[in-house]
């Protein structure tokens, strides 16, 4: 027996979540960071190259969180690496260029300038992650157990990790290639990193999932052990009631039940929800089998991640399926 | 009142609808579904699409769809009508290549554009650049005078007003302040010499340039040399583009999901678009779950938890078997409740967006959500006859 693939997530340093838009890695980055704080972890949450609405799913109404993060659980801290923060402050620290410069840094048309200089982004925003990585309290202790990262849509997410590698391979020499080495080295350290794929179980889904992997496998050199595939319905009837929609159409459509629906619509209702269910099941399978790894289940829950109840709920079902053993590795 | 101008009538008279929206609500397939409809009608329709995924892709012509158009045979109901159906799968780099090829006097202008090491990157990746060259190629594919109307998927974007924007996003970027101060001494002596700069920009500029992996000022300079010479006609030309694509020959309809970022933002985003001059002429939802019949949900069913009083009367119907029939009955009620969630839920999302579009006078339809994944010709078939199922459009009046 293998540890679950939940647990040996949570055991890595840097969790990268990654997948199709849409598919909801926000909120299992979320889940993620909030499972692994329940279990006692310093946790960062961080959000990366856009500024997403990520601290919504604890707080519906909060503001966005900042380059400066927040503390919004104690254990669990939310920042947005924004890469042109996390810019200024590299070169502030490390080029040490003059004040009115890096004022410079932030204005429109520098931003202009910069929009069309490729790699930049993803290698400020890693090293920012790296330097998190390493950051030590008063006491010496490491400032964040792990630190997970709600990363950009599978594509823009898979060139977000490879450009260390790329620069690396550029460079001869240089700080700048230094930086990078390191950067590369945390990415591609299995017993630190790992890249999680956040999937729906839907056809379109699925295959840009598959592909994503494939490429991770090929290219990238980051640790895959297992895939999420979020929202998933499940079967409305427990084993025993399994022919209940039959019986359901069998009765007459339209008779008046009072205050509960027709007969013909409690079918519809339980068909619909056996129908979805049968399809994330099937697509579920094929996730496993078209990116050959275990597949990590979170339930469709009927009104969505609402506030933190609900997240708390998927969050709950993480660590519980963290506690037991997995079935073996593929 | 003002009627919205009803979506098969947009279809007869338009000769381009551009769908927008955020990533993965399935922009792809409701435009494909459009231009099904609209070749149904008559017209010799063509749907442009950026990417899409590739089963998707499989249904609209599978590996030969490219650049350019391709028939779709097959459809009886386009075939009875006397329209056809052809699919155009863009690419962004090659159009621009081609634009750059026309704009250019010579071929070794048009060489040194597109040899050049920043051009390569900023057709790929600029921001806004697939856009521009999906409105290029979508005027071109209008002015070629083979089809009646186009339905143009747009590039998944954060903000769907990126596609309008893109062609004054990529001028205002060679315009900017910073690349005229970067670059103007390197236009006046032909050449970039970096002693111009003061220490710090120069320290800045490598740090540039070992981000990017290129010797970036040299290849701006170079790259905006050879552009300034077709940047001109490249400017009328947005401009035009952008005359077309805002004119009363053309349509947007704006395309979201029962998400909570279309509740947060759909309608904020219907009324900047408006603002921004795009001509908006509706909002489909798709994959909305809809209520058995199309009644209201129950309220007693959402907003009551404990056990409805007609759970006997339905326990008493229902056939004996090993599982007691109450506990039957309650499991169907349970599931039923269930379900009725998730459709207020999808009402809720987008309630707000909806009389915005009530108010606009625009239409406001919605795709329930099928019991398949749509990736194929039936596929498509369903989510035009769901288009088209007046139960599933808010009506004006």
């Amino acid at each position: 027996m293998s540890p679950s693939p939940v647990r040996s997530i949570l055991e890595r340093r840097v969790i990268v979540v990654s997948g199709k838009g849409g598919a909801g890695k926000t909120t299992v980055s979320a889940a993620l960071a909030l499972a692994a704080r329940d279990a006692g972890d310093r946790v960062l949450l961080a959000e990366v190259l856009k500024d997403g609405p990520i601290v919504r799913n604890f707080e519906p109404e909060a503001n966005p969180v900042d380059y400066a993060g927040r503390e919004l659980r104690p254990g669990l801290t939310v920042m947005h690496i924004d890469p042109y923060e996390a810019l200024s402050e590299y070169v502030r620290l490390q080029v040490g260029l003059p004040r009115a410069l890096t004022s410079w840094l932030r204005s429109r048309s520098f931003e202009q300038l910069m929009d069309a200089a490729p790699g930049w982004r993803e290698l400020v925003v890693l090293g920012k992650v790296w330097h998190l990585e390493q950051m030590r309290d008063e006491e010496n202790r490491r400032s964040f157990d792990r630190i997970v990262i709600d990363a950009p849509a599978s594509g823009h997410g898979l060139t977000f990790l490879d450009v260390p590698r790329v620069v690396v391979s550029a460079l001869r020499g240089g700080p700048l290639r230094d930086e990078a080495a390191r950067v590369e080295a945390l990415v591609r350290d299995p017993d630190r990193t790992i890249l999680v794929p956040v999937s729906l179980a839907e056809e379109l889904a699925v295959q840009e999932t598959a592909e994503l992997v494939e490429r991770v496998r090929a290219d990238v050199g980051i640790h895959v052990e297992a895939a999420i595939a979020n929202a998933v319905s499940s079967p409305p009837f427990a084993p025993p009631l399994k022919g209940l929609a039959e019986e359901l159409e069998a009765l007459p459509a339209r008779e008046e039940l009072g205050d509960v629906p027709a007969p013909g619509i409690l079918a519809a209702c339980a068909r619909h929800l056996e129908s979805r269910a049968q399809l994330h099941e099937h697509y579920r399978g094929e996730l496993a089998k078209r990116t050959s790894l275990p597949v990590v289940a979170l339930p469709l829950l009927p009104e969505g991640v609402r506030n933190a109840k609900d997240l708390q709920r998927l969050a709950n079902i993480l660590r519980a399926a963290s506690a037991v053993e997995g079935e073996s590795g593929r | 009142m003002k009627k919205a101008t009803h979506l098969l009538e947009i279809l007869h008279t338009r000769r381009v609808v551009v769908c927008v929206g955020t990533g993965g609500v399935g922009k792809t397939t409701i435009a494909a579904a459009l231009a099904i409809a609209a070749a149904r009608s008559g017209r010799r329709a063509l749907v442009v699409t950026i990417d899409p995924a590739r089963r998707l892709a499989d249904a609209l012509g599978g590996a030969d769809l490219g650049n350019d158009p391709r028939e779709l045979t097959g459809d009886p109901l386009i075939e009875a009508s006397n329209g056809s159906l052809h699919a155009v799968m863009l690419d962004p780099k090659s159009t621009l290549d081609d634009m750059v090829g026309r704009f250019s006097s010579s071929p070794e202008a048009r060489d040194r554009i597109l040899d050049n090491r920043l051009y390569q990157h900023i057709s790929g990746a600029l921001a806004g650049s697939s856009e521009y060259a999906a409105m290029e190629r979508v005027s071109e594919l209008l002015d070629g005078g083979d089809f009646d109307i186009l339905v143009v998927d747009t590039p998944p974007a954060q903000h769907a007003f990126d596609f309008l924007d893109a062609p004054r996003r990529l001028l205002e970027f060679f315009e900017s302040r910073i690349v005229q101060v970067l670059v103007q001494p390197a236009l006046r002596v032909g050449r970039l010499g970096l002693g111009v700069f003061q220490r710090g920009t120069r320290r800045l500029i490598s740090l540039i340039e070992g981000f990017s992996g290129l010797s970036f000022l040299e290849d701006l300079s170079d790259f905006l040399l050879a552009f300034d010479e077709i940047s001109t006609r490249f400017q009328n030309r947005a401009v035009e583009l952008r005359r077309v694509l805002t004119g009363p020959e053309s349509a947007f309809v704006l395309v979201g999901a029962p998400r909570p970022d279309l509740s947060q933002s759909g309608a904020a985003l219907l009324e900047r678009l408006i603002s921004e001059g795009v001509p908006l002429a509706g909002v489909i939802i798709n994959r909305m779950r809809t209520w058995p019949g199309g009644g209201d949900v129950p309220t007693a069913l959402v907003e009551f938890e404990g056990e409805l009083q007609g759970t006997d009367r339905l326990a008493e119907r229902l056939p004996r078997s090993s599982e007691p029939q109450r506990d039957r009955a309650k499991a169907a009620i349970q599931a039923a409740r269930e379900y009725a969630l998730g459709v207020t839920c999808d009402r809720h999302q987008v309630s707000e967006l909806r009389e915005a579009a009530v108010d606009r006078h625009l239409f406001f339809q919605w795709i329930p959500q099928l019991e398949r994944d749509v990736h194929d010709l039936g596929g498509l078939d369903r989510v035009v006859h769901a288009l088209f199922d007046p139960a599933n459009e808010t009506r004006h009046d």
